[in-house]
């Protein structure tokens, strides 16, 4: 039916005019919005966001959060996925069970589950005065510090699952031939881990960090509306003073930093790469 | 062939006629999501039964509702929209709606001064309004009479207040500048003293349920709150009352309108019609869902105790002018933002 050049292409056709259709082509529209206000080409949307020095603040509070958030995320993730993979055949069945289970429950739901855990009188606070730690509980609650804990709960198991499947597929004998040959285990995880589940990383590290900058329930439940965040920001534009073209602003700026995350992650994770080829 | 012509063309006109009366017993609602079960019960069965017809629901926020009505201008799918005050002012505004002809609505009489042209040009009548005031632990604190009380060494670190996006947040910053004397419309007294709290404040909750939330679990003895949450928070097993400051209690209005170049009409004037009856008010009053804007409800004591009702209720409110919102919020909001930053 198709010619043998041509089969590739009708094959990924409906899937490629799909995702044009409902992925790019509103992606488009909405950045045509920024640029093109009234029809016109201008940049004012950005000029006026960017000479507002809160919008800087909020950009860098965004920014720190995704940061952040990441990187416990991917420490977490490597000490999880590695437990994961080492335990049993049946073990590890159970055990990614119990990571996708959360999944299951709406992130509003588990935002709200910390407000009753971090409270003055919650789980946390009576266990560490019963335990005669402390006299008065911590104020733990809305602070920058209650999002992060929120967010890498939320997250956390996006980033094990790649993580899993990626140490699942390096071969069996690798790490002890490795350890036979002298290396510690820094190195180890260095030379040889990191490398070979970098494509786990990469998806599990975007995914983590797109999450944590356009959250909005948990950075406005735990953190407070004190502290904007670009999600914050861009509900407020909506909802109360109604201004869609700031909005659209801050949805493309949303839109660039995850570009930017999967861009960057994708670098750091094959520098060491290039570098080898260059030395040889 | 001309009598066979004739009767294809009267089947099809006669098809067409079906399809337009079978149309026409439809009227499209579009209205907040909440305690829909209720109106179901106490206004959209009773009104169907009475006229024959479909109510169709769409549901929503206010926001997210008036941009749909954006989008849908040129060939409207809505008839009559449940909004705030603010968001049908800006509807108005922008052409969406059109005026209400409001000799055509036999309850319209009924209704109490504030509710009958809130946004101007008959645009909207109210159907309902809300007070907003301060509810407090009744055994922390002495009684409440005066909204300085939130600027108290007593309540530091012990009370939340409504963030701006939230419902509540320009009616207390309206009564914090009403209470330190500060000018209208720019409104910079009552922002700059509710931001100042920043460090005094629990939060500030991005919604109601959160605010609840922290009365229960003892985070906090006060905090500024609609009095449509009142019935969830007198639930709770903790003693707190609703405060009748000196300085008076703010609040708002929700509206009804008519979509310009509604399909149905008829039907939407009667749905208005209907929902501003004296029958219809008291059953969702009843129901604690909607405090009355129809002057002739009468209450029995356990509804009346929770909802904003009678004359003297409804005259203490402090409403801020939908115009005045719509012509000012986006400073407000930036003088907010910048009020929590430093």
């Amino acid at each position: 039916m198709f010619g043998r050049s041509h089969a590739p292409a009708a094959l990924v056709a409906p899937a490629s005019l799909y995702v044009a259709a409902a992925f790019l082509l509103p992606v488009a529209i909405l950045i045509a919005g920024t640029i093109l206000p009234g029809g016109k080409l201008s940049a004012a949307g950005y000029v006026r966001f960017f000479a507002d020095p809160l919008s800087l603040e909020v950009v860098w509070r965004t920014v720190r959060i995704g940061i952040v958030v990441t990187i416990v995320c991917i420490v977490l993730g490597y000490a999880m996925a590695l437990a994961i993979v080492d335990a049993g055949t049946k073990a590890r069945g159970q055990l990614i069970g119990l990571t996708i289970l959360p999944l299951m429950i709406s992130p509003v739901a588990r935002t709200y589950a910390w407000v009753v855990i971090l409270g003055r009188v919650g789980l946390f606070n009576n266990l560490i005065v019963g335990l005669g730690l402390t006299q008065q509980p911590f104020r733990l609650l809305f602070s920058e510090g209650a999002v992060y804990v929120g967010l890498v709960q939320l997250f956390l198991p996006i980033m094990v699952l790649p993580l899993v499947s990626a140490l699942e597929n390096l071969p069996a004998d690798v790490v002890a031939a490795a350890r036979t040959l002298g290396a510690d285990w820094f190195t180890v995880f260095r030379r040889l881990l990191l490398p070979l589940t970098r494509e786990g990383l990469v998806i599990g590290g975007t995914l983590v960090f797109n999450g944590a900058v356009t959250a909005y329930v948990t950075p406005a439940v735990l953190g407070g509306t004190r502290n904007l965040s670009l999600a914050t920001l861009l509900y407020q534009q909506v909802a109360v003073t109604d201004d869609l073209l700031a909005a659209g602003v801050v949805a493309t700026i949303l839109i660039a930093m995850s570009v930017t995350a999967s861009v960057l992650l994708r670098r750091v994770s094959t520098s060491r790469d290039r570098a080898l080829t260059r030395a040889r | 062939m001309f009598i066979r012509t004739l009767a294809i063309a009267a089947c099809i006109v006669a098809t067409i006629a079906a399809a337009a009366s079978a149309e026409d017993a439809t009227v499209v609602l579009s209205s907040y999501g909440i305690a829909q079960p209720q109106y179901g019960k106490d206004l959209y069965s009773p009104f169907e039964a009475q006229c024959g017809c479909k109510v169709v629901v769409d549901t929503g926020n206010s926001a997210a509702r008036l941009a749909k009505l954006e989008a849908y201008k040129d060939n409207p799918d809505t008839d009559v929209a449940a909004l705030s005050d603010a968001s049908a002012a800006q509807a108005a505004k922008e052409g969406l709606i059109e005026p209400i002809d409001v000799g055509a609505l036999s309850n319209f009489p009924k209704l109490y001064q504030i509710a009958q042209d809130p946004v101007g040009g008959h645009f909207a009548v109210g159907y309902t309004f809300y007070a907003t005031s301060i509810v407090y632990r009744t055994d922390k604190m002495p009684p409440v009479t005066s909204w300085q009380v939130l600027w108290s060494p007593t309540l530091n670190k012990r009370i939340a207040l409504p963030d701006i996006t939230t419902t509540q947040g320009v009616p207390v910053a309206y009564m914090a500048n009403l209470t330190f004397n500060g000018t209208m419309p720019d409104m910079k007294v009552g922002i700059a003293k509710v931001t100042a709290l920043k460090d005094s404040a629990v939060t500030y909750y991005p919604s109601s349920a959160v605010a609840t939330q922290l009365f229960q679990q003892d985070e906090i003895w006060a905090a500024p709150v609609g009095r449509f949450d009142w019935p969830n928070l007198k639930k709770l097993d903790v003693p707190l009352a609703w405060s009748m400051p000196q300085e008076g209690q703010s609040g708002g209005m929700n509206v009804l309108v008519l979509v310009k170049g509604a399909k149905h009409k008829a039907l939407a004037m009667k749905l208005i019609d209907a929902w501003l009856s004296t029958e219809v008010q008291t059953a969702l009053a009843s129901d604690l869902v909607d405090s009355p804007a129809n002057s002739e409800v009468k209450l029995a004591p356990a509804a009346a105790e929770i909802l904003v009702y009678g004359p003297e209720a409804v005259k203490s409110l402090h409403l801020v002018p939908p115009d005045v919102v719509l012509a000012n919020r986006a400073a407000w909001v930036a003088d907010w933002n910048a009020g929590m930053a430093h």
